[in-house]
């Protein structure tokens, strides 16, 4: 009994540290430029498919990397790519709410498409940066490869919240996000800091796109389960606000986990939706609505 | 019980009371000024009467009825209307098409109602607006979108109209010929409450004057008590506001 | 702008004709438009004869498809479109309806009959079109979307989650319609009579929510997107508009989804409920041209035509990718709509002398 409550505490400690790394990307994207970006969770399948590529050899034959390295090659292929999508397109489209919500949801189903026509929509592994398990001796089931998804979320987090609070190229992102105007008067370039913010938020989709894929699976329909998850985090937290996604990300990731637990794998994304849907309903601004929390 | 009444009418915005035990009445057919220095809470008054704001104590009575919570349109359809201090044009429509939308029935089957095209061009007429139907409101000069505001409040048909300063940017030939349509509307016994800073326009139109600051009243009497009376002189002096 | 020129000179008669008698009703024509609205409908209405003179009896049936869409795209356009709260989930009613036909027939009597089934779907469509729309509608623009957008995935879970009645991701079957007209038996076993039974409702539908649109409901609904407000101030309850442009919404997607469902003979959740679907149907009317009714249809159209019928060439999937570029590219490059812009330029082609009727 012990060892179930506590694999529970900690698969969910697990899982809500990658739903974290979803929802930061995703809230700052909308924090900064007011955008809602529905391809992020395609960034994510990019992240996961780029990995597949690199350390898998079932793809290309020679070239297979240690998966570590694939992780950063996770990482660039999220980056440039969300980069590429907004400098590309978003950025010519984003006065239009409406155009930029179908336009990026239309850009996820393509991508969706492509990763059909290359890999098949057959879901794949990704090779295990970690694999075994671990806790064995406290009771509590948990593998390798969560611990370390777990603990590369949290550095990550960890980074972006150094740059954000002390570096001044990050601080500008904070600013531009409380207030485009008041940061446009103080000067600073505001294109420059959206295209920066997405290159971010493509670097940690990519990043939680290799954890998604090995701990669930990889496939060109995991696009839509993230990004309704990021949804969920992002309004449930508060549009724009970090520290909201991180206890929404909580909160929801222990959620999840305890449906699944009681009432099987079936019903994993639905009672997260619900609960999305009552929040919107009944309290839209969030926990934290948009309002930035300094330490 | 008169036609308008404000009982202890009360708004807070969080910490800031902006209307403060507000009490006020206004007679049928009665043309009364509201004046106040800037941010004495006098739009916040309308607001609360359109149901823009909710009420946070005390309450409003029109024609027997109370409209403390009445949402906007339903004050619309007991017959209160409002020319906002902002104008707020349609401007994907005509002028045309504006003044029309404002007559239109709140009926959900009610597919060809509204107003006929030559009611529509009397309601343009009265604000000198006939010729200009078809043009997109940002193409009017600035007097004209606020005319264009009275004719939309106009053609609800209201029994009382809440002006909030009708008279801005206007210059005064065109403030003549505005207070010349009220006085107009008056005799054809629509009754008015005015609030707007040009004292010259709004003296020569109302029958009595009520004075607010910070919410509350602090003198009520017609034109001529209101110009001499101390109190006033100090509050908006100051406010750093000449009379 | 006066000028004398007039292109076609018998045929703007005809379209003045139709201008007098029912342009207080849809909006006025002139000729180059008139042409291309009667031309349309005059090819969809003999289409099986040109088909099969071409030889082409396939297309047949993708008009019939395309008709179908049409249904579904309109419906959406006359509430997103119109009142401007896009709604990003709208699969779910035609999807409610299919279902609701499909459980009717697997669970209570195989053989209920069309007549009895369609109408239940409609009323199900109806039903959950006021069950998302009256608690959503107060909400502002973006969540609104979202809700119905998380509407839509959380309808498409259920189908697995009670694959028990639902038939999971295999679905469930639905027969032919049949039914019995003036004495004659309608079945839509004969291509051919399954074309109209298809087009029939389409043509319809779309003359009714023309004229709803062209009425003061619909421009009661256009000033609710562009300033909610100032309808309000007119003493219009902009809520009970909203739920009614749902309403005007739901019951097409209801017939929609009843013809998509006995079209395609099964209904499952990755023809009708997936994300996929609902973005398609907001495709078809961006494509063609939000808040104007004619535009989705043309949208519609063209996207199955495209779909089913050229981007093949690309493969099963290829062709979904081609697809959707063209939709990115139309909305980055024409996001008034194909459709909308080619009335305008007819609409500027035929008779530009200063109006003399006004």
């Amino acid at each position: 009994m012990l060892g179930a409550i506590g694999s529970f505490l900690v698969t969910g400690a697990m899982i809500s540290a990658i739903y974290a790394l979803i929802a930061i990307g995703f809230t700052m994207i909308f924090g900064v430029g007011g955008v809602l970006n529905l391809a992020h969770g395609g960034l994510i399948m990019l992240g996961a498919y780029g990995f597949l590529v690199v350390t898998s050899s079932s793809t290309v034959e020679f070239l297979t990397i240690p998966p570590i390295a694939g992780l950063a090659v996770a990482i660039a292929v999220g980056a440039v790519a969300s980069y590429g999508l907004y400098v590309g397109l978003v950025e010519y489209i984003e006065d239009n709410p409406v155009i930029t919500f179908l336009a990026t949801l239309v850009v996820a189903l393509i991508l969706a498409e492509l990763a059909v026509v290359a890999f098949s929509s057959s879901p794949r592994g990704l090779v295990n940066l970690a694999p075994g398990s671990s806790g064995g001796s406290l009771g509590i089931r948990v593998t390798n490869i969560e611990i370390v998804a777990f603990v590369v979320s949290w550095v990550a987090i960890g980074l972006l919240w150094y740059y954000v609070t002390r570096t001044d190229e990050g601080r500008s992102i904070l600013a531009t996000s409380m207030s485009q105007r008041g940061a446009q008067l103080t000067g600073v370039d505001l294109p420059s800091i959206k295209a920066r913010t997405w290159l971010i938020a493509g670097g940690l989709a990519g990043l939680a796109g290799v954890f998604i894929g090995t701990l669930q699976q990889t496939s060109p329909v995991m696009w839509l389960d993230p990004l309704a998850l990021a949804f969920i985090i992002v309004v449930i937290g508060g549009i724009g606000s970090i520290k909201g996604s991180i206890v929404a990300a909580y909160l929801i990731g222990y959620l999840e986990t305890l449906t699944v637990t009681l009432l099987g794998s079936g019903f994993r994304g639905t009672f997260s939706l619900v609960v999305l849907v009552i929040v919107l309903l009944v309290m839209p601004q969030g926990l934290y609505g948009r309002e930035w929390v300094h330490e | 019980m008169s036609f308008f009444e404000l009982d202890g009418l009360t708004k807070r915005f969080g910490g800031l009371v902006a209307v403060d035990a507000l009490s006020m009445s206004v007679d049928r057919g009665e043309i009364v000024g509201l004046i106040g220095p800037n941010g004495s809470g006098k739009s916040t008054v309308f607001n609360c009467t359109m149901g823009r704001y909710t009420v946070s104590d005390g309450s409003i009575h029109f024609d027997g009825r109370e409209i403390t919570d009445a949402k906007t349109h339903e004050v619309v359809e007991h017959g209160l209307a409002r020319v906002s201090q902002e104008s707020n044009p349609i401007d994907a429509m005509s002028v045309g098409a504006n003044i029309k939308l404002f007559t239109l029935p709140n009926s959900v089957t009610s597919l060809r109602g509204g107003a006929s095209e030559k009611e529509i061009f009397r309601y343009a007429a009265r604000l000198d607006l006939e010729n200009k139907l078809h043009e997109q409101p940002d193409e009017l000069p600035h007097a004209d979108v606020r005319r264009l505001e009275v004719a939309k409040a106009l053609a609800t048909e209201p029994e009382l109209l809440l002006l909030d300063e009708p008279f801005a940017g206007m210059n005064q030939q065109e403030i003549d010929g505005l207070v010349e349509k009220f006085e107009e509307l008056r005799d054809e016994g629509v009754t008015m409450i005015v609030v707007d800073h040009n004292m010259g326009g709004l003296m020569r139109l109302v029958d009595r004057v009520v004075v607010i600051h910070n919410g509350t009243k602090i003198a009520a009497g017609d034109p001529e008590e209101i110009a001499e009376n101390e109190q006033v002189r100090r509050a908006y002096l100051g406010s750093s506001e000449a009379m | 702008m006066s000028s004398d020129t007039q292109t076609g000179g018998p045929l703007e008669s005809v379209a003045d004709g139709y201008n007098d008698r029912f342009g207080h009703l849809f909006g006025e024509l002139n000729g180059p438009q008139f042409a291309l609205l009667i031309g349309s409908l005059a090819v969809l209405l003999v289409a099986p004869v040109w088909t099969s003179l071409l030889g082409v009896g396939g297309l047949l049936r993708t008009l019939a498809l395309a008709s179908i869409w049409a249904i579904l795209a309109m419906a959406w356009d006359i509430q997103s479109g119109y009142t401007g709260y896009i709604s990003f989930g709208h699969a779910v009613l035609s999807g409610g309806a299919a279902y609701t036909t499909a459980m009717l027939v697997a669970h209570v009597n195989p053989d209920l009959p069309f007549l009895v089934t369609a109408p239940i779907s409609v009323l199900a469509a109806l039903v959950i079109g006021l069950v998302i729309a009256v608690p959503s509608l107060r909400l502002r623009g973006p969540y609104f979307s979202l809700v119905t957008f998380v509407a839509g995935l959380i309808f498409y879970q259920l189908t697995y989650a009670f694959s028990g009645y639902t038939g999971g991701e295999l679905g469930q079957r639905v027969g032919r319609i049949e039914f019995e007209l003036a004495g004659a038996q309608v079945t839509t076993f004969d291509p051919v009579t399954r074309y109209y039974v298809m087009l029939v409702p389409m043509l319809v539908i779309a003359v009714a929510l023309l004229y709803v649109a062209r009425s003061n409901v619909g421009m009661i609904l256009i000033a609710i997107r562009e300033n909610e407000e100032a309808v309000a101030a007119a003493g219009i309850d902009t809520t009970k508009f909203k739920i009614w442009s749902f309403v005007l919404s739901s019951i097409p997607m209801g017939v929609g989804g009843v013809l998509l469902a006995h079209f395609y003979g099964t209904v499952n959740p990755l023809n009708f409920l997936l994300v996929d679907r609902s973005i398609e149907i907001i495709a078809m009317a961006v494509v063609g041209g939000m808040s104007s009714i004619l535009g989705p249809i043309g949208g519609a159209f063209l996207v199955i035509v495209l779909r089913e019928e050229v981007l093949g060439v690309f493969g099963v999937t290829g062709r979904w990718v081609a697809l959707w570029t063209v939709v990115l590219l139309v909305l980055v490059f024409a996001r008034d709509g194909l459709f909308r812009k080619l009335w305008h330029v007819l609409g500027d082609w035929g008779r530009i002398d200063g109006g003399d009727d006004e």
